[in-house]
């Protein structure tokens, strides 16, 4: 109440200000306040947003004055072709992920156990670093027509760039982590005794973990872009190679079905890292 | 006040004459610089086994570094520096440190940064033992149902208490606490501040304390002796043992005269100190502005 009266003394006419009259309004009945519609739509955004888009989907696909209607099929269309090629989109994804899964794999492994290394022992820190900064921001994909070349199958050379894509994030944010271990837990390893492998895997690679982490969500984006990409040169399968197919035969509900699923299976990917995350990063506040 | 001097004031020269004995602490004229600034200048001191020693001083008078030089986490720029008769030139399991941040591994249960610790200290247990004395060790500090949880579901106080039963369980000689209780409440920090000293008390052979603090009346509650340090650089300016007879209870103590006498002295001779380098600060500024 005191407070009230402090505000009201500001406007000049001494009425209470609407702030506080709103104040008050909800603190009794906070009814009056959510009657208005519009702050119902408060934390919705993001589906309504969603909504728009589709409907813009299905008003530019069914407009018959525009040329190009044809690129966009309608929203039911589509959703139709991507039931009807969901055992075909299936087994692309089988094969992608065969090629993904340990490419991105081992790039996490390499990364993490390199990063630990470089971000905490000083020389060989200061051996690689000019090598990272000169190789780390080559754009991966300009490596896949020479890895298609150099190795002997397509599966190898689509791993091999994955593996490319997926290492530098997860490698660099891997060093910093370690470098950047707080003091703290340095000065209290040494106390302990800590050292060597014990030191990295106890006491360093919980440490770096959030920035490892960050590395990997960075490493795993990569990934399906290499991997995609890869697909788009010269794969018999895969979800990169779905796209491809049906754009050559302008079967463009399929292609668009196809981008679709892709999508969802980078979003569903990405949600499965999160969940791992947060249960690797439980201790933190 | 000038008069109350004579009566309570206790100020001793407590120094070593010469290094005889290779039983303690030692720290002769050692000097730290920081990138050429020197922190700590000229330090000298004896800490006997089983003694507990408060250091106390304004913030960044050096005491922090000067307990981790102790610990061998830093390297002295000059002097030298040893417990039992052999220098320190680095961390060691003898010394163990309490951290004002608690330093446990928040990644770990409670238990198991003291089953870490154990590993490294008693390397010849087996894991089921480390269990048993990580958790008597809890239990000791109350924390018995908390063995399993990690740190960020337990109060500063209750991780304080935690980092403190892993140096107890250590087994270390020396500890070294730097300004454990600081960012704890008065009531969690007469609590660990009765626990460290039952545990200091208790042991056998005692164990020799060093505890960084900024509070006076805490250095006069824990301490034998009291060394003050004064800043710009970091050097002991006064060392004085503590009269009053153990088990000290706080509110007696407050009560006395004698201890609030103590404490206006040890202010006034800190108050002394910044005036003097103040002075001393003003005359060199001087000069600067003459060139």
């Amino acid at each position: 109440m005191k407070a009230l009266m402090a505000e009201s003394k500001i406007t000049p006419s001494g009425s209470f200000p609407l702030a506080a009259r709103l104040r008050v309004e909800t603190a009794v009945k906070p009814a009056v306040v959510r009657r208005d519609s519009w702050l119902r739509l408060r934390g919705r955004e993001g589906v309504l947003f969603l909504l728009g888009i589709a409907l813009l989907w299905q008003f530019v696909s069914s407009s018959i004055h525009f040329k190009g209607a044809y690129l966009f099929p309608s929203p039911a269309v589509t959703l139709k072709a991507l039931w009807g090629s969901l055992p075909e989109l299936l087994k692309g994804t089988v094969s992608s992920l065969l090629v993904l899964v340990p490419g991105y794999a081992l790039a996490v492994a390499a990364g993490i156990v390199w990063g630990l290394l470089v971000g905490t022992i000083p020389w060989v820190g200061r051996m690689f670093s000019p090598f990272a900064r000169l190789a780390s921001p080559v754009p991966p994909t300009i490596y896949i027509p020479y890895a298609i070349a150099l190795l002997p199958t397509f599966r190898t050379a689509a791993g091999f760039v994955v593996f490319v894509g997926a290492f530098w994030p997860v490698f660099l944010n891997t060093a910093s982590g370690a470098a950047s271990l707080p003091q703290r837990y340095r000065d209290n390893a040494r106390i302990l005794g800590l050292r060597g492998t014990e030191y990295l895997w106890r006491i360093v690679f919980p440490a770096s973990l959030p920035h490892i982490f960050s590395g990997m969500s960075v490493g795993l984006v990569f990934s399906f872009i290499m991997l995609t990409v890869a697909e788009l040169f010269g794969a018999s399968a895969g979800l990169g190679r779905f796209v491809q197919l049906y754009a050559d035969y302008a079967d463009y509900p399929r292609m668009v079905a196809g981008i679709l699923y892709t999508g969802l299976v980078v979003l569903l990917a990405m949600e499965l890292l999160e969940k791992v995350k947060r249960r690797a990063l439980f201790w933190m506040k | 006040m000038a008069g109350a001097v004579t009566v309570t004031m206790n100020f001793t020269d407590t120094r070593p004459t010469n290094s005889i004995s290779d039983s303690g602490l030692k720290v002769e004229s050692l000097r730290f610089a920081y990138n050429g600034t020197p922190v700590l200048l000229d330090i000298n001191l004896a800490v006997a086994e089983g003694e507990f020693v408060c250091l106390l001083g304004p913030s960044g008078c050096g005491k922090t570094t000067f307990l981790r030089l102790l610990a061998g986490l830093e390297t002295l720029s000059s002097g030298y520096l040893s417990w039992k008769g052999r220098p320190i030139t680095g961390p060691s399991l003898e010394r163990s440190v309490v951290f004002q941040d608690y330093s446990l591994f928040p990644w770990m249960s409670l238990v198991n940064n003291i089953t870490l610790a154990l590993a490294k200290s008693h390397p010849e247990t087996d894991k089921k033992w480390r269990l048993n004395l990580a958790e008597e060790f809890l239990e000791k500090v109350g924390l018995a149902d908390a063995a399993r949880k990690h740190p960020f579901e337990l109060s500063g106080g209750m991780q304080q208490r935690g980092a403190i039963a892993r140096t107890l369980a250590l087994g270390s000689p020396v500890m070294l606490m730097d300004e454990p209780f600081g960012a704890l409440d008065p009531v969690n920090r007469a609590r660990l501040q009765d626990l460290v000293l039952d545990v200091w008390a208790n042991a056998t052979p005692r164990k020799t304390v060093v505890f960084v603090t900024h509070d006076i009346e805490e250095s006069l509650f824990l301490a034998d002796r009291v060394v003050m340090l004064g800043s710009s650089p970091g050097r002991v300016i006064q060392e004085l043992r503590v009269p009053f007879a153990r088990p000290r209870s706080r509110r007696t103590l407050a009560g006395s005269r004698e201890f609030q006498t103590l404490r206006e002295e040890i202010a006034e001779r800190f108050r002394q100190d910044t005036l003097q380098r103040i002075e001393a600060e003003s005359v060199v500024s001087g000069d600067a502005e003459g060139i």
